[in-house]
């Protein structure tokens, strides 16, 4: 019954027109712990959780979710994985206790004690409707009610877009340190890698629906380093340059943002005519902004390319 | 019973150094200035982690990592303490690490272009500034 991950994705595909979402995923996700998602905008995220979670067909590939098929999912599958949305779409026109009562009918597991624990960061009143609750107030009942139904897995979808400070740490508190959510995996989509930094064990990095990296965020962090180079007149020709992600000239030295280089990327700059060579280590932020801007689009790269 | 020893201590995201780092930076420092004495009682894994609104599995990974290295030590059932001062690690390796902290304080004020005896006998002032706190 317990599966050894959580997520699993063979060649996962799916194609919008001429646009590929996502190409040829393979991903797994190991049980337990705080998996982060991270990626640019269009980097497949949100389309891997719909078909993760059933609301969407793969074009071609398979996915799996708690070792169950995810186009396959019963309801007693669904009772199991929890979920969280950006836009924490509940109906607007019903009272919060009502929604909750529809709750506690529908999963068999419901823990009032977590829901309660949860609730409680926010002013959140029984006869409200959903539609008169501020956005933090939604995204806390939001996350009760998905704690509360005692899951195997919460998938969190941009779950602190749009909070304020307060209630977004009221949010990553129930989150890291809830008694409901001690044997439960959480997978969490993010661009806020403040946030990442808190709460994460995992760092996944998807790129153009590909999986690029995956492992600890400190072990991600120290991939990438950032050395400057006195070099008088030009500098390497930026494509022969090893691992580059980003280059800078600023103030006459050359910033190289590179990924896993050595004490032998500083030779390269020697040699490449540099009179001085600093390197440092670079923030989470730092590190991942720099691997995602590599690829991004941008209009020069898009003349370049057309 | 011995009560828990406050961690008056600070976590910055965005910095370089990971967070499960920061937290053992700061640990080790105070201990070194006697803030924390042998015998002090630090905060559990999860009151920490809440303390600083970090993943407990991060203050865990710290608190291993200062337990290996002798800095602290855990009493069955009953958390953890900081241990009674030992030489935690070989002469070769004490050596080592002492030439590469040099080195890197070298090239921080190499460029600053004070003369090595007013550098020294700073340097001097700052370990006399400690030493009394150690030895209280």
């Amino acid at each position: 019954m317990t599966h050894e991950y959580v997520v699993e994705t063979d060649a996962l595909t799916k194609r919008y027109g001429r646009k590929l979402a996502l190409d040829h995923l393979d991903l797994r996700i190991p049980r337990g712990r705080i998996h982060a998602i991270v990626g640019a905008n269009g980097a497949g995220k949100s389309t891997l959780f719909r078909i993760l979670l059933g609301f969407l067909p793969p074009t071609a590939g398979s996915a799996r979710i708690l070792g169950r098929d995810s186009q396959r999912l019963t309801p007693e599958d669904r009772g199991r994985i929890g979920f969280v949305n950006e836009e924490h779409t509940l109906p607007g026109w019903m009272r919060v206790n009502a929604v909750a009562d529809m709750h506690r009918r529908q999963y068999p597991r419901w823990n009032e004690d977590a829901f309660r624990d949860v609730l409680g960061h926010y002013h959140v009143l029984p006869e409200q409707k959903i539609g008169q609750l501020s956005r933090g107030e939604r995204a806390g009942f939001n996350l009760a009610l998905a704690l509360a139904q005692g899951p195997e897995l919460l998938v969190l979808d941009e779950p602190t877009l749009g909070l304020d400070v307060v209630a977004k740490r009221a949010f990553l508190e129930s989150l890291m340190y809830s008694n409901a959510t001690d044997d439960c995996t959480v997978i969490y989509c993010s661009h806020q890698m403040e946030e990442i930094e808190r709460v994460a064990d995992n760092l996944v990095i998807l790129e153009r629906g590909r999986l690029m990296h995956m492992s600890a965020p400190d072990e991600f962090c120290a991939r990438v380093t950032h050395w400057v180079a006195d070099i008088p007149f030009k500098g390497p020709d930026p494509r022969s340059v090893p691992g580059l992600l980003q280059l800078q000239r600023l103030d006459g030295l050359h910033h190289y943002l590179v990924l896993d280089q050595d004490e032998d990327f500083a030779e390269f700059l020697r040699a490449s005519g540099a009179r001085s060579v600093q390197s440092m280590p670079v923030s989470l932020d730092r590190a991942v902004n720099g691997f995602l801007a590599k690829n991004h689009a941008s209009p020069d790269a898009q003349r370049a390319h057309a | 019973m011995a009560r828990t020893q406050a961690l008056m201590l600070q976590i910055a995201t965005g910095d370089s150094r990971p967070i499960s780092k920061q937290i053992v930076d700061a640990v080790r420092m105070k201990i070194a200035t006697a803030e924390l004495s042998p015998g002090d009682q630090l905060p559990s894994v999860r009151g920490l982690a809440q303390q600083l609104t970090v993943n407990p599995n991060t203050v865990a990974k710290a608190y291993a990592e200062l337990t290996a290295e002798g800095w602290l030590e855990s009493r069955q059932g009953l958390g953890l303490y900081v241990a009674t001062p030992r030489q935690r690690l070989s002469d070769a390796e004490r050596s080592r690490r002492l030439d590469e902290a040099i080195a890197r304080f070298l090239h921080d004020v190499i460029a600053l272009d004070f003369p090595p005896d007013e550098v020294q006998a700073r340097l001097h002032r700052e370990f006399l500034a400690l030493a009394p706190r150690k030895s209280a």
